[in-house]
């Protein structure tokens, strides 16, 4: 037998069961007999919300037999088993509404709820909405034991999720005494497969009353129910044809559906990728069915013996309070993110390679290093670094745990007293696991943590996997150019105090704060698709010398409310880009030198303009245009966009001595690569040699500073 | 020279959303011209006005307030009294009780009194929460359950709970949103963008994007309802076309010009007389800037914000 003619012969027996039974019903109370579910305003909901047509009475019901005998058509394609499947489940809804004839209430008594009305799809519709039922588990059949049954249950209900039971599992939860009702949203339905119709009558009449489907319209039903009903079954047992028919209803619908009948799976070759998946361990069937629907459970505990809040990340852990040290700058420690395949990873492992705190002597210094392996559809190992940066704000948030540094450089210190309270390697693990899983459930779908406190392991590790890691990253930023990317990123994030800024972020320029490169720009835009970072295409060039895109300066007058019109990327003199507050540096023209000199925020002094920091962002911030001032991030001092417009870095006449020293290696290799000048910021002047601008101007000339040659700015 | 009138026409127009059912049922929004323009276009649906009681009935409010429901027992007393007074164009119950860190009333109880009023008075309604997030999320949806046909305005729906109430006012039981955001026009936007993603009809929200009494860092709000106006007809940006309420009594009656004694502040004259110019002057400015709504509480104030509306509109 193959797939089709299993789904067709379940089909074919469904419908004799929902013909006999009308007919039988006809005979008996006469073709104008009333036929309804209580509570409802739909009719029979999945037949009035595939159709349109609503059903009031036997006759009616019986022309709407003749429909789904239409729809049942029985040729080789995949799309006749869904409409197999969907006529299936509309006969189970015939079969069932038949129940109700003569205001009858067959399911009293029985402990399965049968039909629900639309108050209580209207209840449970918001927390669906809302995501606090983060799930509809539709279980149908006979687990291999009552106890895998009432674990399989349970392991839903303890993630939020609305559980629903057809069949012999109903009897297998009595037997163990499963708590049951809508209350603990576990509701048995019924004991016939038919009953299966009660949850599909939920999800179908949601898509009416939250989706506003217009019924008739299934095209944008199935959408509805796909996209926003994130239901799917767990099909236990040897699957008979009226399940597996009934089952690519259920796919139809897009929920996807779990079996653990190996043998009759494999005797008829189905293979539905994605929405038919054969797990043959049971216990699996949580985590491999909410994956399949790409379910989140959203982690509100983290399990450790700390408290865990932002109150302590200022904590300082000091060496008197110290149990354990782990310091980089000592002894090899490391910490990474690294992006594997799905199978790979086996989600919540939190793995020790190496002894325990326990082990250690008070205030004693270690080798620590922890690596959390993440997998997911969207991932991208772009992200890498982009979580890693968050560790520190995550692992200082644990109290009694201060963390410092990033990569190979990090210094973790644990407090005794959190080491007393039970604090342990395992619970870096969970901490990292649980922020990992949360913040970025867009992109993470698996997470695991291996935390190696073996120092000669870390020592392997950090030589074989972190050090490449990280070299392959600094070579991917270096790679990453303004011309080699397709998109650059809007940033609004300060819009509330400076209304009318817009940051353009490029791989070659950073957000003037110095906080959001392209790869966070683009992070976070994947998280948060309506958020502050949009995408900016830039196909449309106007001017390439000034860095001027049709698209971009679109994207900056949508973004600015209309307050910009145009913007240029790489010119300090031509519609510079704005600024709104939060500079780093601020950049102004010298017209001594035709140069320019910068000046960082951490710099009180005076500069050779007469004017001090607080002085020049006065003129340059608000987010309006000031030709020959710019505010920008420290990185972008360095880059090779750096008002390349006119003439790049070697305008750069003085900065002061801090900000010189914190860039002069890149700033230098920079000038060596563009104009091959070697130690470049020898040349700069800085405080401490002048603050006006004639001292400068003998300092320069006396070095043959490049900027003296260049043309005059304006 | 001969002076030529030249029109600022815009090619958008604020969504009208109505409040409310039957004859009494109000209209907010609908306009294409900056307020008050009547110069550019004529004025659809001029600006309405709400007056505002409390479930916490007459405890807490001033004398002058106490003397304008005197006689009344019950908030839907007090309630059926508020919809008599002139210029007022629908009602606002304040659930303030549920505040947790307040009276922390239950939500059975709250949503009783909201009934209660409902069924007393025939008029357009809008019912704000107690502010606190969690709670409101609770309350304000279990009242759109409640108050269900009555197409009430559900206030307010914020970034942290807009799922819980856009969820069951706009799409479970069919009332209209308040979405709420911190005076900054892109939160507006991006709460409004989230509402629509979740399947809420735009058509079915109203914004409130801030509220505070003149001179306590109103200029941001003044600024922010601007910019929400220009940038909504002067771009058509769809997100923002949203009509715009505004609080005002609940800013305006606890700052230290309307509660000051005459005792303690004896230069600043009559404190009913200090309270009214409070409320009215910041109405003023408000709907001077983009409000389509405002809510008042003194009946003086009231009159006089509705007979400055009708001589401008």
């Amino acid at each position: 037998m193959t797939l089709f003619d299993v789904v067709f012969s379940g089909a074919d027996t469904v419908y004799g069961l929902a013909e006999g039974a009308i007919n039988a019903a006809i005979e008996k109370h006469g073709a104008d007999k009333e036929v309804s579910f209580p509570g409802t305003a739909y009719c029979l909901p999945c037949y009035y919300a595939v159709t349109g047509t609503k059903v009031t009475n036997l006759g009616e019901l019986k022309e709407a037999l003749g429909v789904v005998k239409s729809i049942e058509t029985k040729n080789v394609k995949l799309n006749d088993v869904f409409m197999n499947g969907v006529g299936t489940a509309l006969c189970a809804e015939f079969i069932e509404a038949l129940k109700y004839l003569d205001g009858a209430d067959p399911y009293e008594g029985t402990g399965c709820s049968g039909h629900l009305s639309d108050a209580v799809i209207r209840e449970l519709g918001v927390p669906l909405v809302t995501g606090d039922i983060p799930g509809v588990a539709v279980i149908l059949g006979k687990a291999p034991t009552a106890d895998d049954a009432a674990a399989l249950v349970k392991s839903y209900q303890a993630q939020g999720i609305l559980v629903t039971l057809v069949g012999d599992v109903i009897d297998q939860c009595v037997e163990k005494n499963v708590n049951m009702g809508a209350n603990v949203r576990v509701i048995p339905l019924g004991k016939d497969v038919t009953s299966v119709i009660h949850v599909v009558s939920v999800a179908v009449r949601a898509a009416l009353i939250f989706g506003n489907v217009e019924p008739g319209d299934s095209a944008s039903l199935m959408k509805y129910t796909f996209e926003r009903v994130p239901a799917f079954v767990n099909a236990l047992g040897t699957l008979n044809p009226v399940v597996v028919a009934c089952g690519a209803g259920a796919i139809a619908l897009g929920f996807p559906v779990v079996t653990d009948d190996v043998a009759t799976s494999e005797a008829v070759n189905i293979k539905v990728p994605k929405s038919l998946i054969v797990q043959p361990d049971i216990s699996k069937f949580n985590a491999t069915s909410l994956e399949a629907r790409d379910i989140k459970i959203k982690i509100t505990n983290i399990d450790i013996p700390v408290a865990f809040a932002s109150a302590f990340e200022g904590e300082i852990v000091r060496k008197k309070q110290m149990q354990v040290e782990f310091d980089g700058s000592r002894v090899d420690c490391f910490e990474l993110v690294q992006s594997k395949e799905m199978t790979e990873i086996e989600d919540h492992k939190i793995e020790l390679i190496g002894p325990d705190f326990d082990t250690f002597e008070k205030g004693s210094k270690h080798s620590i290093a922890y690596i959390v392996e993440v997998a997911g559809k969207n991932m991208q190992s772009d992200f890498e670094s982009v979580f890693e940066r968050k560790f520190h704000s995550y692992l200082n948030c644990i109290e009694g745990v201060m963390h410092t540094g990033q990569r190979d450089m990090i210094r973790v210190r644990i407090s005794d007293a959190a080491y007393d309270a039970g604090f342990r390697a395992k619970h870096i693990g969970e901490v990292l696991y649980a922020k990992v899983k949360n913040d970025y459930d867009a992109v993470v779908d698996r997470c695991q943590v291996k935390i190696i406190t073996d120092p000669e392991m870390v020592t392997k590790l950090r030589h074989e996997i972190a050090i490449p890691a990280f070299d392959k990253r600094d070579d991917r930023l270096k790679s990453l150019t303004d011309e080699s990317v397709e998109v650059y990123y809007s940033c609004i994030m300060c819009q509330a105090f400076s209304p009318s800024h817009v940051c353009v972020v490029t791989p070659e320029r950073l957000g003037l704060c110095g906080a959001v490169s392209w790869l966070d720009a683009k992070a976070t835009n994947e998280l948060e698709p309506t958020g502050p970072c949009q995408v900016i295409t830039k196909e449309k060039v106007i001017d390439e010398r000034i860095g001027e895109y049709e698209d971009v300066n679109e994207a900056v007058k949508k973004f600015s409310n209309g307050a910009l019109e145009d913007v240029s990327l790489y010119s300090i003199m031509e519609k510079p880009m704005t600024s709104c507050g939060c500079f780093e540096c601020i950049c102004g023209i010298e017209p001594f030198s035709n140069g320019v000199i910068i000046a960082n925020r951490e710099y009180a002094g005076m500069t050779p303009l007469g004017m001090t920091f607080p002085e020049l962002a006065s003129m340059t911030g608000g987010g309006v245009q000031t030709p020959g001032f710019m505010g920008h991030g420290k990185h972008f001092i360095a880059s090779k966009k750096f008002m390349k417009a006119e003439g790049g870095i070697e305008r750069i006449v003085w900065m002061p001595k801090d900000l010189k020293e914190q860039v002069a290696e890149r700033l230098n290799a920079t000038a060596k690569e563009l104009y091959g000048i070697d130690n470049f910021t020898d040349m700069v002047g800085d405080e401490t040699i002048a603050e006006d601008p004639e001292t400068l101007l003998e300092f320069l000339t006396e070095k043959g500073h490049p900027a003296l040659g260049l043309d005059p700015m304006m | 020279m001969p002076f030529t009138k030249k029109l600022q026409k815009f090619n958008a127009t604020v969504r009208s959303v109505e409040v409310g059912t039957g004859d009494k049922a109000v209209t907010l929004g609908g306009g294409n011209t900056l307020p008050f323009y009547s110069f550019d276009a004529p004025t659809t649906n001029t600006a309405k006005i709400g007056i505002e009681i409390s479930d916490m009935g007459l405890a807490h409010e001033p004398d002058c307030i106490k003397e304008v429901y005197a006689g009344c027992e019950t908030v839907a007393d007090m309630a059926k009294k508020a919809i008599t007074m002139e210029g007022v164009d629908f009602l606002c119950l304040r659930l303030e009780g549920g505040d947790p860190n307040g009276e922390n009333r239950p939500v059975e109880e709250l949503v009783a009194v909201a009934k209660e009023v409902a069924e007393a008075v025939d008029f357009p309604l809008v019912v704000e929460g107690c502010k606190n997030v969690e709670k409101d999320a609770e309350l304000l949806s279990k009242v759109a359950e409640a108050l269900q046909g009555k197409n009430v305005l559900l206030m307010s729906a914020k970034e942290e709970n807009y799922k819980n109430i856009g969820a069951a006012a706009g799409l479970a039981y069919n009332q209209l949103v308040g979405a709420e955001s911190a005076v900054d026009i892109n939160l507006a936007k991006q709460l409004n963008v989230l509402l629509k993603q979740l399947g809420v009809d735009s058509g079915k929200v109203v914004m409130n994007v801030g509220s505070s009494a003149a001179g306590y860092g109103f200029d941001y709000l003044i600024s922010t309802l601007d910019r929400v106006k220009a940038a909504a007809l002067g771009q058509n940006d769809d997100s923002l076309l949203m009509p715009i309420i505004t609080p005002v009594a609940s800013e305006t009656w606890s700052v230290k010009e309307s509660v000051a004694t005459e005792e303690d502040a004896p230069g600043w004259g009559c404190v009913v007389e200090r309270a009214i110019d409070m409320e009215v002057e910041t109405a003023v400015a408000c709907l001077a800037c983009g409000s389509d709504a405002v809510i008042l509480k003194h009946p003086t104030s009231v009159a006089t914000v509705s007979k400055l509306i009708s001589a401008l509109s």
